[in-house]
């Protein structure tokens, strides 16, 4: 629901927007006057609805542009540096521009890598199978000569200093070779690969990882000579060293290479061991991110929640709101634990881990801490329940303002188009004063609710349209597709807003009509029949008529919660129905919250389609909480209705279950029940041929030629009594518009003083007239 | 041409191009400037980016569960550990940046290091420049000039810097140069080269208008760098020393330990936004509404928070208030040194002067005026050599000249050796020989008109009197006037139009005094987008030195020169 209601008495502009055409924007001063124009113009493309849709829902969206873009201009610019220069434009608000030049090297990188790679890999596996070879001869055999047939070793005569440091090989700085290459090396350059690793590296990662750290060190076997072993004659035979470096040599249980190899194979013994290996630190990295997304994904939505709650708006339902709050500080709890663990890993440890790797966790826990501090502080809180029925009850009064306005308006609207077409209402005027009180109330919003559902169930455009995107949103929740879900909303918001100011418009023509209804006689006997019970079951009840109300009120507008449902119940039996429902919400959560989340567009898509109990309309307006609040005493034991209504009570009990309170618009469906049996649509009452309702004709389907109002005959007997029972409202009423008039006046807004004053009197007489019936 | 905006972009989109997880930034010490200037720390942590590591850096730990991203120079040397770093590679995935154009064979040497496959990416991002604020970026380079030539490393060092520029703006300019230096037309030429080259890279979607390079020579405005500046940015820079946006406070008496060096940068500071290019009597006004505003958010002491709801309201209020607390403090800071100093060193009395010196053409008045101010103990070493420079550029042929009576008061003062010379020194380089424009006696008859008027107008503020000679240059071109035989075109071609996208250059460093000319020029001349840059962005200290440097050079070029070839003479 739009924030932005105009102050009262100025938004003369908006209800204008009431009488668009929807399909041409044509403005159309009056109600009838837009209907007449919606079948003679449109009356042929009604088939594409759908089509139409669409840009009715664009039209509202800039409708609502247009309003706000006008707000806009109002204020006066502070501050802006443009208002001061003209011209040139600050380099801090130069356009954004796009992503500069660049240039990808890659494919030519990875051509030449490429050839590298072969080469290397080649390497590697040739490394690999040699040393497989090697290790399986050192086990098997002692005989050194085998060795050669694995790789050919290059010549001593060949190498006469060490190839890698340079220095002269003699007695003393004899030559070795590598098993795996065949190359020359002195000892100070010669390596082992220790065989457990050469185990390990052939046969892929199946080893044990103990191995890791050994293999540097030169594993020392026994002193002293050691033949047998594998005969490890390192040097070739012929070499005439090699005798006695029989007697030094000890490696047995490792195969002797040279550096080049060996940083081969230690490079992919490094690759072998990372590649399954994944550091505590990343588990839980992976987690906290996890959770930061979650807040990312829900924390928008929360805000989004609590401003409409803190605005009194009832789009969301404060304990949905509340469950996702406390959803969302979980994870803020789970972030911090997270990130604590993953500043101190490793901190136990001997040795201490590398200093970089106490900064890496040092500073993620740093961004949690930011992360934390940033949304979770910036999260606004919800308001109590109490504080959230004041915010209600305030943007509800807000909203009577507007209609009454609103009313106001349409009120001199149709005076003059009633001067050019007399023949239209044939049941006079009188009545329409008395009945407009009652718009005012609480229940201010009833009718047009009702006009809702007697707009003919979901034939409505917008409201079929309001349904459809419900559903898409049930939808899109159950995929988690949050973005989508966030623009259905808005969507949904979007069309509400329009939806209810159409409906604010088709209200204030009901109103007029229904005075002339003899629904006002259901509507006495509801409210003698309320009264009846009220006194029969609780006495209490009629203390606080007024804390009541409001509940109920909240109760259907609130969109969702079987909690509240069940408050709801409860609260026509007893007096506190604040406190029964806030700690059963407060419990719900937080594993209701899906639940809830999902409810309210079943809730309401199931209002949508709901008939109101069939022909009992009467019995289920009995439960109508507003009736009960506008009823003001004007009991008399002697309705004839009375006995029948005692009779039906027990059915009432029965309808009461169907009905569903989860409404926004369909609040109070129960009356319109009756309403809409009655007369509720303006357009079936307004136009007796029928055509009328340019909606049914839409949706192809037409209504029953002429629509006789089963109540009408009635008409004549229940006037008297509605307008005895309206006495206290007309006094609020008169009130209201004094109100109205002062605040006129000190706006220097003489017309509408005027306009204010005539109503004024018709009031006065309208009440002198009842006083004088009562008496 | 928003400069800071194309750094920015191209650093959120290695990160981006990464992927999720945790990364490391190696860079070389170039390019860590570079980051450092548009990115804060905590903004580049938001990205998932934990740690900041140097190329060269030895001390750096196997994390291979990080993904580098490497953003660095295509320099030798960083090729060359980039080789060494993925030969033994201690992150899993590298990806790759060079903030310039990189050969093909150092790209081939790079790849057979790879053996491990750990490249992921290898890409040449233009962000080879330090951008100071939307519309100004520095290069950090200093002593550029060797006499009045390039210092020969420093021509390829600038001209890559300039084009990195013209890339990341996406910008395929005309240039035009100061005729009467040859540094100008010898680094217009090269950067005319390197579009030449790369013209693939060049080859932008043209616009109407081409957007236009213009080439300057400090040479030509010496006054400018030498004067006090009154404005914040400038304000901190001249006084304190602004260093890639941050301050060292560490001089300051009785600093606190976090506040030893603060950044001040206008992306993520909204006072210093705000407050950037007013002047220091606004500032102060603007410091106090600052401090009120954090008196009333600030819970007070007695009151101690009684209630939840206070509690919670603090709790609810405590980011913002801590983000607050840690601006009002860092700016009451700073601005309160800059008053300490301005009254320590007397700047107001000496600022005046100077801009009398700068603007007006009253020699007896001026020079009357600089012995009283040299007399004054009180004025410090570096004032009053600046205001003898001041006078010597200004008067520097003026018939009663009494420039060896200031020397000798210099002398009496007790001023060093070194800084007397750099009085000759910076005659020799901003002097009346060397400057191609008018910078303090305007010729032409609308000039003078103009300065007439201005003095019969008197000034509103004596201590901002001074406009630089950049902003007439640039309001001529804007105009359309800017003669062809001052400042003429590379090549054939020639700009009918108005120019619209103006990227100036000053050879020998930018002063922030300009930038806030600039600045000004953009918000008020309507279709004109300004970007102006320098090999570095001058106070009088820096300035000093780069003179010093320059002419020393240019000394012993010239002595050598004579003592070479006795004959020509």
């Amino acid at each position: 629901m739009a924030s932005s209601y105009p102050p009262p008495f100025e938004g003369t502009g908006e209800v204008k927007e009431g009488f668009l055409c929807p399909l041409c924007l044509k403005d159309l001063q009056s109600f009838y006057q837009l209907q007449e124009h919606y079948e003679e113009e449109h009356s042929g493309d009604d088939r594409h609805v759908r089509g139409q849709l669409k840009s009715l829902v664009q039209k509202a969206k800039k409708a609502k542009d247009k309003l706000l873009k006008r707000d806009g201009e109002d204020k006066p610019e502070t501050g802006s540096y443009e208002s001061f220069y003209y011209g040139g434009v600050d380099p801090y608000m130069w356009e954004p521009q796009e992503l500069g030049a660049t240039r990808n090297h890659m494919d030519f990188f990875k051509k030449h890598r490429a050839a590298r790679i072969d080469h290397y890999v080649i390497e590697v596996n040739k490394l690999i199978i040699r040393l497989e070879k090697v290790r399986t001869l050192a086990q098997t055999t002692a005989d050194n000569h085998k060795l050669f047939s694995v790789v050919a070793w290059v010549s001593d005569t060949d190498v006469p200093f060490c190839p890698d440091c340079g220095n002269k090989f003699n007695l003393r700085n004899r030559r070795h070779h590598c098993r795996l290459c065949g190359s020359i090396m002195c000892r100070k350059c010669m390596e082992f690969v220790p065989l457990p690793l050469a185990y390990k590296l052939t046969s892929g990662t199946r080893e044990a990882r103990s191995v890791t750290g050994s293999q540097s060190q030169s594993p020392p076997t026994g002193g002293g000579g050691n033949v047998s072993g594998m005969g490890s004659r390192r040097g070739s035979i012929s070499s005439l060293s090699s005798v006695t470096s029989m007697l030094e040599e000890k490696d047995d249980e490792r195969i002797r290479c040279c550096l080049h190899c060996m940083d081969t194979l230690m490079k992919r013994q490094q690759k072998l061991e990372e590649k399954d290996h994944v550091p505590d630190i990343v588990k839980l990295y992976e987690r906290l991110r996890l959770c930061m997304d979650k807040v990312d994904e829900r924390a928008p939505e929360y805000i989004r929640m609590a401003e409409s709650l803190n605005a009194g708006e009832t789009t969301y339902n404060l304990d949905t709101a509340g469950g996702l709050r406390m959803e969302v500080q979980k994870y803020y709890e789970l972030i911090d634990a997270l990130s604590k663990k993953i500043l101190t890993l490793g901190m136990k440890e001997e040795p201490q881990p590398h200093q970089k790797t106490l900064q890496l966790q040092r500073m993620v826990r740093y961004t949690a801490t930011l992360f934390v501090q940033e949304k979770l502080l910036g999260l606004m809180s919800l308001p109590t329940k109490d504080k959230y029925e004041d915010l209600k009850e305030k943007r509800k009064q807000e909203q009577e303002k507007r209609l009454t306005q609103e009313r106001l308006v349409a009120q001199k609207r149709r005076q003059d188009s009633e001067k050019n077409r007399p023949a239209a209402s044939t049941n006079g005027e009188a009545p329409q004063a008395p009945r407009a009180p009652r718009m005012t109330k609480a229940g201010g919003w009833l009718p047009s609710s009702d006009t809702l559902h007697t707009c003919g169930e979901l034939e409505d455009p917008l409201l079929q349209q309001i349904d459809n995107i419900q559903s898409f949103l049930r939808q899109a929740k159950a995929a988690q597709r949050h973005d989508e879900v966030a623009m259905l909303e808005e969507n949904l918001r979007q069309l509400q807003d329009e939806y209810d100011q159409q409906q604010t418009s088709l209200a204030i023509a009901l109103s007029q009509r229904l005075a002339q209804e003899e629904s006002l006689q259901q509507d006495e006997l509801q409210r003698l029949e309320d009264r009846e019970r009220g006194e029969r079951e609780h006495r209490a009840q009629s203390q606080a008529p007024g804390s009541q109300a409001t509940y109920t009120w909240q109760g259907s507008l609130n969109l969702t919660d079987t909690g509240s449902l069940h408050g709801e119940e409860e609260g026509e039996e007893e007096v506190t129905p604040k406190a029964e429902s806030s700690p059963l919400s407060m419990r719900a959560f937080p594993a209701l919250t899906d639940q809830d989340e999902e409810s309210p567009p079943r809730l309401r898509r199931l209002g949508g389609d709901v008939t109101p109990p069939g022909g009992e309309g009467q019995n289920s307006s009995s439960l109508n909480p507003f009736e009960e609040e506008d009823s003001t005493p004007v009991e008399d034991p002697s309705n004839p209705f009375f006995e029948e209504i005692q009779k039906e009570h027990k059915e009432v009990a029965n309808g009461k279950k169907e009905y569903n309170p989860f409404e926004q618009e369909e609040g109070g469906e129960e009356e319109q029940g009756q309403a809409e049996g009655a007369t509720g649509n303006p357009f079936e009452v307004k136009e007796e041929n029928n055509e009328g309702n340019p909606f049914k004709e839409a949706s192809g389907c037409t209504p029953p030629g002429a629509s006789t109002n089963p109540f009408e005959g009635e008409d004549e007997e229940a006037m008297p009594d509605v307008d005895v029972i309206e006495e206290d409202l007309l006094l609020q009423q008169i009130d209201n518009i004094r109100a109205y008039i002062f605040d006129a006046k000190l706006n220097g807004r003489l017309d509408e003083v005027e306009l204010l004053s005539e109503n004024l009197r018709e009031l006065q007489r309208t009440l002198q007239e009842q006083k004088s019936k009562t008496h | 041409m928003n400069v800071t905006l194309a750094v920015k972009q191209y650093i959120s989109k290695m990160i981006e191009n990464s992927g999720p997880g945790m990364k490391v930034l190696l860079m070389d010490k170039e390019t860590t400037s570079i980051v450092s200037v548009v990115y804060t720390q905590s903004e580049i942590l938001q990205k998932e980016v934990y740690l900041f590591e140097r190329i060269d850096s030895q001390n750096r730990d196997n994390m291979k569960h990080l993904k580098a991203i490497c953003f660095l120079r295509p320099t030798k040397e960083n090729v060359e550990n980039l080789i060494q770093e993925l030969r033994r590679p201690k992150y899993s995935v590298y990806f790759i940046y060079f903030s310039n154009v990189i050969s093909k064979s150092e790209i081939k040497a790079l790849a057979e290091a790879d053996e491990q496959e750990v490249v992921a990416e290898v890409q040449e991002f233009y962000g080879d420049f330090i951008a100071v604020n939307p519309h100004l970026f520095s290069l950090n380079l200093s002593g550029v000039a060797r006499g009045r030539s390039w210092e020969p490393t420093l021509l390829p060092r600038t001209t890559q810097g300039l084009t990195s520029v013209l890339l990341a703006l996406k910008k395929c300019p005309m240039i035009r140069y100061q005729l009467s230096s040859d540094m100008a037309k010898r680094l217009g030429e090269s950067v005319k080269q390197i579009i030449t080259k790369e013209y693939e890279l060049f080859d932008f979607r043209k616009t109407e208008v081409p957007p236009l390079l213009l080439i300057l020579d400090r040479s030509d405005d010496a006054i400018t760098p030498l004067l006090n500046q009154w404005t914040y940015q400038a304000m901190v820079h001249e006084l304190l020393g602004l260093n890639n946006n941050r301050i060292d406070l560490s001089r300051v008496p009785g600093i606190s330990k976090d506040l030893k060096e603060v950044v001040l940068s206008a992306e993520n500071d909204e006072f210093y936004a705000n407050n950037l290019y007013l002047n220091f009597g606004e500032i102060g006004t603007n410091i106090k509404n600052l401090m009120e505003d954090f008196q009333k958010k600030k819970p007070k002491e007695q009151q101690k928070l009684e209630s939840i709801s206070d509690m919670k309201a603090f709790v609810d209020n405590y980011p913002q208030f801590k983000k607050m607390s840690g601006t009002v403090s860092k700016h009451v800071t700073v601005v309160g040194e800059l008053s300490r100093l301005v009254s320590e060193r007397q700047l107001m009395e000496v600022s005046e002067l100077e801009q009398e010196l700068a603007c007006q053409n009253d020699h007896s008045s001026a020079s009357q005026n600089v012995r009283r101010l040299l007399q004054n103990p009180r004025v410090s070493e570096m004032d009053a050599v600046r205001l003898v420079m001041l006078y010597a550029l200004r008067y520097e042929r003026h018939s009663s000249s009494i420039l060896p009576g200031l020397m000798e008061e210099l002398n009496r003062k007790g001023v060093s050796e070194k800084h007397c010379r750099m009085v000759t020194s910076m005659v020799e380089y901003g002097g009346k020989r060397v400057r191609g424009s008018d910078l303090v006696n305007p010729q032409d008859a609308v000039a003078i008109t103009k300065q007439f008027f201005k003095g019969l107008k008197g000034v509103e503020n004596v201590y901002t009197q001074h406009a630089p000679l950049l902003q007439e240059t640039l309001d001529q071109l804007i105009k359309g006037r800017l003669k062809d035989s001052h400042f003429p075109y590379l090549g054939p071609s020639s700009l009918r139009d108005r120019p619209q996208d103006i990227i100036v250059f000053v050879i020998g460093g930018a002063t922030y005094e300009e930038a806030l000319a600039i600045y000004n020029l953009n918000r008020t001349v309507p279709g004109v987008r300004i970007v102006l840059g320098g090999t570095t962005i001058h106070n009088t200290k820096s300035f000093l030195e780069e003179v010093t440097l320059t002419a020393g050079a240019g000394q012993a070029e010239r002595l050598q020169r004579a003592g070479g070839h006795p004959n020509r003479r």
